[in-house]
């Protein structure tokens, strides 16, 4: 009978051991509850740990960030332009003992999240033109000549998307401390117009486009015309300039000849005058020509002389 | 097998001696080969192994065979440190048993970024990662996976809504990525993720559907002005040379005519000097003989010749064997 009996012994000792010692993992924090309330500090250091048996109770939390998923808001924007906006939060459970007497799960912490986060991205978005949640800083953007229906796309932001985001953080993080949970960050994962205004915007995106398109092709017949006048210019320069060397060097070459003949002539010049008549009598008598001559000339005397014989 | 009774003796007489000596031992070697098959694990080459050791991180271990506490005291967990992965944005690759909650290329919400000009843009792209730390990614973040998709959206629109469409589509593609890659690093690393990002990659940046065609007809009209200029030019190539080659030209016949003029010149010159001095010899008949054969010359080729008197008559003068005469 000392078996069995031994056995039973056996059996209740491991059921105590097992029951007064816990394991807690590198991603877990614990609090331990007896008949429903904490006991002691959280812990959070991982490994394994005693605790009373069987009357108190291991609560298990995450202590690795959690990922909170807002949903997506429609909200119009000072500057009523309508929008949606999807947020997304980084959190991590601070205070173990304070998050499970406020919200108790993780899924109880979302649904207030929501309520926190949503309600201060309406806030912070409503009260800012889009332009605020959509830039971050004032980088200079190389605007295409714009419609006006949107000049605030040319004004310089005043905030841009971090500080618009840390506003929506200073409103919601005080509530939220008092979950006992850590909020480390807070995004905007997307960004765009409703569906309905989408479509205003595509027509607004095509003329904006077109535009673009007619400023290029102007601007190429502006570069032509240009290419046009620079060849007109260069060609009439080209051109003139060799008339203008072309004419120099003819006058310079009539004025030497001149200069030859006159020192030459200038010899005897009656003799010059009568050789140069002479010359002119065989360049002008053609073929055929009368010939009407006075009486007094040479010629005629010439002749007489002639018939004379 | 049977528990033997060993208040029913009927096969065989048992002892409880002998019960609990058999119980004993089929619980001894049991607990032997347990203890055995989970005091050891292998380690894959691309992977490196965390071990906890109830619950606690004591080691990670390199690829190879490896030895632990049993009965589930210590524990190794896996994770793939080598291998690089890749989070899709904006589409996915068609693959049985991937996430499929992610829209289809050139579609809906998912691509659509606005820019910096309030515009509309389709952006696909994609995120490569190694994890770099095991320990780090186990234990800091609950899904890192999420965490890194997440954070990718963010920082995406972020880095697109400082730039214009324009930018976007054209020619600040590669800076966009690299501001991304690197903000999304310093934000994971700000989590404590683990991960390293190796590469992001805009594999589509475009303007939404129905605004395509406007876009086209941009970037024709830039061909077209590119165009017009280069024909321009090419007109203006081939004509200036043209011009200077006819300017060379008027200058050299300027040149020409000018040693003509001048030789010509000299030519005349030297003949007259050399008749001026055979007239020095003897004026008189020198002009005789000038005149006489310029005549010769000349009045053959005269039909006819009238002599104006003084008195008003006219009277012509037959000339014998000229050619002119008829």
């Amino acid at each position: 009978m000392k078996g069995p009996i031994a056995m039973l012994g056996g059996l209740i000792v491991i059921v105590v051991l097992w029951s007064s010692f816990f394991v807690v993992n590198e991603w877990e924090q614990v609090v331990l509850t007896q008949f429903g309330s904490p006991v002691g500090d959280p812990i959070t250091e991982s490994g394994w740990h005693f605790k009373t048996p069987f009357v108190q109770t291991v609560n298990r939390f995450e202590k690795r960030i959690l990922i909170w998923d807002g949903e997506r808001n429609q909200i119009p924007t000072y500057d009523k332009r309508f929008i949606w906006v999807d947020t997304t939060a980084r959190w991590r459970i601070k205070k173990p003992l304070l998050f499970l007497r406020s919200v108790r799960t993780v899924q109880g912490a979302q649904s207030r999240l929501d309520d926190y986060l949503d309600s201060a991205v309406r806030d912070v978005i409503g009260k800012h033109k889009l332009v605020e949640a959509v830039r971050l800083s004032n980088r200079v953007l190389d605007l295409v000549p714009t419609n006006d229906e949107q000049p605030e796309v040319r004004e310089k932001i005043e905030k841009g998307r971090d500080l618009l985001i840390a506003e929506m953080l200073a409103t919601a993080v005080p509530k939220i401390k008092d979950l006992g949970i850590e909020l480390i960050d807070l995004r905007i994962k997307g960004i765009n117009y409703v569906e309905s205004v989408r479509q205003r915007v595509y027509e607004r995106m095509i003329t904006e486009r077109q535009r673009v398109a007619e400023q290029y092709r102007s601007e190429g017949r502006g570069r032509k015309a240009e290419w046009d006048g620079r060849r007109a210019r260069d060609e009439k320069e080209i051109l003139s300039e060799a008339y203008r060397d072309a004419q120099l060097i003819v006058a310079k070459a009539d004025a030497e000849a001149a200069t030859l003949f006159a020192d030459a002539y200038n010899t005897d010049p009656a003799f010059y005058a009568f050789v140069r008549t002479l010359q002119s009598y065989e360049k002008i008598m053609g073929n055929n020509h009368t010939l009407v001559i006075d009486p007094d000339s040479d010629l005629y005397r010439f002749l007489g002389a002639l018939e004379g014989k | 097998m049977e528990i033997p009774n060993s208040w029913n003796p009927s096969s065989k007489e048992w002892s409880p001696r002998e019960v609990t000596r058999t119980v004993g031992l089929s619980v001894v070697v049991s607990l032997a080969v347990i203890g055995i098959w989970t005091s050891y694990y292998t380690v894959a080459p691309e992977e490196e192994a965390v071990v906890l050791r109830l619950g606690a991180f004591v080691e990670s271990a390199p690829p190879g065979l490896h030895f632990k506490l049993p009965f589930g005291i210590d524990r190794a967990i896996k994770v793939p440190v080598t291998e690089v992965r890749k989070v899709e944005f904006g589409y996915r690759t068609i693959e049985a048993g991937r996430r499929t909650t992610y829209a289809q290329r050139g579609g809906d919400d998912a691509t659509l970024m606005l820019t910096g000009d309030l515009n509309i843009a389709a952006v696909e792209w994609v995120a490569q990662y190694k994890i770099k730390d095991a320990r780090a990614w186990l234990f800091n973040v609950l899904d890192p996976e999420e965490t890194i998709r997440d954070t990718g959206e963010a920082v995406m629109r972020a880095v697109v809504g400082d730039h214009t469409v324009t930018e976007l589509l054209t020619d600040q593609r590669e800076q966009i990525a690299q501001q991304v890659e690197v903000k999304l690093q310093t934000l994971l690393d700000r989590y404590g993720t683990g991960v390293q990002i190796v590469t992001v990659k805009l594999q589509n940046a475009l303007p939404p559907g129905r605004v395509q065609a406007a876009f086209d007809e941009v970037n024709a009209a830039q061909q077209e002005r590119e165009q017009l200029e280069d024909e321009a030019e090419k007109e203006y190539n081939k004509l200036i040379p043209e011009a200077r080659g006819a300017a060379k030209r008027e200058v050299a016949e300027a040149e020409g005519y000018a040693i003509d003029r001048v030789n010509r010149a000299k030519g005349d010159v030297a003949r007259f000097v050399a008749l001026v001095e055979v007239y020095t010899l003897s004026p008189e008949v020198t002009r005789q003989r000038l005149f006489l054969e310029t005549m010769e010359r000349v009045l053959p080729k005269v039909k006819s010749i009238v002599v104006a008197s003084e008195d008003g008559v006219l009277k012509m003068l037959p000339i014998a064997g000229s050619s002119g005469a008829k």
